[in-house]
């Protein structure tokens, strides 16, 4: 009984006693959920554009991040630290089309696949060429966001609110809508689609794979970069931070891999779940529960509804 | 089909693709003229397949050339081909199978939506204009098409018939100038057919688009065909109407087999 009580019981009769404490854990796993979905939509948008779970989409982020701290300890203005990196991820972008993509053209999926863990392998050995390992911290005040936090009274209490968060939130939520509107509403975004699902039909009707597939990595490079500078300041910016990107694959299967509302709303559900249950579940299983309660949801998720909350349902005809 | 001295659209000449030491096809040469059907017949493994994907930019022959509107074509990739007004069906569908019917149709419409990216977001202005008349367009090649009860059905959950209909509707939203059917009929029943039959001639005398195409059904190509082409073993071994192919000794062997 007493541990029934612990389980189910307990926990809710806290979120009440202490409603400011329960809106805290809201905000931050807020905060985390959009950034979870931003990284997801990262995924999402190669998902959809080859049919491929790019697997070199955290590293992306590491080295976004990596490459934008470097250049500005340099001595390189911040904001033109930022075009660099943004020109690298284009080069980038361009490279593996040239290099990896053309050259599997109508191969199936699962090389596509082989191809993004190379490509990681690739990227995390010249990125610590290039810039070392050594972790260091995010340029995010030097580059205008604001720094510190407000208390603000709320339920009888006090909610914090870290400055860096606030921004964090509205950035990657217009990001994500304009993502969002990008696949839907434009003839990019129905290529993309068309380009996913079957490469010669794709051709057949005038789509260049070719220049399709470099805007597509081009925007999860940028993506990357958002991701980076906001999970950078969180922590540090550091090899771990590829801990972070794959979060968003239970992310995507919640969500779906192929739907954007698919990513916003996995986001969300990781972020807010794992803070709330760190925060009321965690102290009695000893903490740090954060790492993994992801993983659980997911679980949950592949085995009641495996195609995710928005995914297509692909109905193959035998 | 007219009877005055024909235009040539197309010619390809002297055509020889390889794979590897595998001959698909060696030293064919034919036309097509504008306005005409005309069907490329032959056994399995002839080479009909592989001389479509040559037109339409999917394989590159070692040697030969491609005229087009009176031109000599560059090697192109297919999206490239694309753009020059070719369209084409797939032996095995190749549709996208997430989307719905429209979507698929809108799809083929794609070359012709060049209004501004941003406006395409804002959904406003000159680009909404676009996307409605494009839709208008599609409606119209849905509705001569009958497959209007299948609009908004995913297209991976239709009856194969059906796909092979939504895949003619994208092509034909791309209003090509010259249509590549493979296999139009493969795997149809007779009303089918017939439907798919009346689709063609109806394409190729309304709009004016001229078509090859790939077919296996004798009497279907007779009826539809202004002039044959037979393909054996990757070679050329009739050119002509329907009746001198049928009458073509070469061409019956060929179909029923010759002790050698």
């Amino acid at each position: 009984m007493e541990i029934l009580h612990m389980i189910f019981i307990a926990p809710f009769l806290d979120m009440v006693a202490l409603p400011d404490l329960f809106f805290q854990g809201l905000w931050d796993g807020f905060v985390g959920g959009t950034l979870y979905a931003l990284l997801a939509l990262g995924f999402v948008l190669i998902f959809k554009a080859s049919g491929v779970f790019n697997f070199s989409q955290p590293i992306l982020m590491v080295l976004a991040a990596l490459a934008l701290v470097s250049f500005y300890e340099m001595g390189i203005n911040p904001w033109i630290s930022v075009a660099l990196v943004l020109v690298m991820m284009y080069v980038l972008a361009f490279g593996v089309e040239r290099l990896i993509l053309r050259n599997l053209v109508n191969q199936d999926g699962n090389i596509l696949f082989m191809s993004t863990i190379g490509l990681t392998f690739v990227i995390i050995g010249s990125a610590q060429w290039i810039f070392g390992g050594v972790p260091s911290s995010m340029i995010h005040a030097e580059l205008g966001f604001p720094v510190g936090s407000s208390e603000m009274p709320m339920f009888g209490g006090a909610v914090y609110f870290e400055h860096i968060d606030i921004s964090a939130a509205v950035l990657a939520s217009i990001l994500i809508g304009i993502l969002a509107i990008f696949f839907s509403k434009t003839k990019i975004g129905r290529g993309l689609r068309a380009v996913a699902d079957d490469h010669q039909a794709a051709l057949s009707v005038g789509i260049s794979l070719n220049q399709i597939w470099v805007i597509v990595w081009f925007v999860a490079g940028i993506v990357a970069l958002v991701g980076g500078i906001f999970w950078g300041a969180r922590s540090d910016v550091s090899f771990a931070l590829q801990i972070i990107g794959l979060k968003a694959l239970p992310v995507l299967i919640i969500g779906g891999f192929t739907s954007v509302p698919g990513a916003i709303c996995g986001g969300l559900i990781i972020g807010l779940g794992e803070k709330i249950f760190e925060i009321y579940w965690g102290p009695m299983m000893g903490g740090s529960v954060e790492g993994w309660f992801a993983y659980v949801i997911a679980l949950v998720f592949l085995l009641f509804k495996p195609q995710g909350l928005f995914g297509e349902k692909i109905i193959e005809r035998v | 089909m007219n009877e005055k001295a024909p235009k040539i659209m197309m010619e390809v000449k002297n055509i020889n693709l390889r794979f590897g030491g595998v001959v698909a096809i060696q030293g064919v040469s034919f036309d097509i003229h504008e306005g005409e059907i005309r069907a490329i017949i032959g056994p399995n493994g002839a080479g009909k397949s592989s001389m479509l994907n040559v037109i339409n930019g999917f394989y590159h022959p070692q040697e030969g050339e491609i005229w087009f509107d009176g031109q000599k074509r560059p090697s192109m990739e297919p999206y490239e081909v694309a753009k020059t007004g070719i369209a084409r069906t797939f032996q095995n569908i190749a549709l996208f199978k997430g989307m719905t019917t429209i979507e698929n149709v809108m799809t083929g419409r794609q070359l012709q939506m060049n209004k501004n990216i941003f406006w395409q977001m804002l959904r406003y202005g000159p680009a909404i204009e676009e996307e409605v008349q494009h839709r208008k367009r599609c409606e119209e090649i849905i509705d001569f098409l009958e497959i209007n009860h299948i609009r908004k059905t995913p297209v991976g959950s239709l009856p194969y018939g059906l796909q092979k209909r939504v895949e003619l509707a994208r092509a034909l939203a791309m209003e090509p100038n010259l249509l590549l059917l493979d296999e139009p009929m493969a795997g149809m029943n007779v009303e089918e057919k017939q439907d798919m039959s009346r689709f063609i001639v109806e394409v190729n005398e309304e709009f004016g688009t001229t078509i090859a195409l790939i077919e296996h059904d004798m009497a279907v190509v007779m009826d539809l065909a202004d002039r044959v082409v037979v393909l054996d073993y990757g070679k050329l071994l009739a050119d002509g109407t329907p009746k001198e192919v049928q009458s073509n000794q070469a061409v019956i062997d060929a179909y029923l087999g010759v002790p050698h």
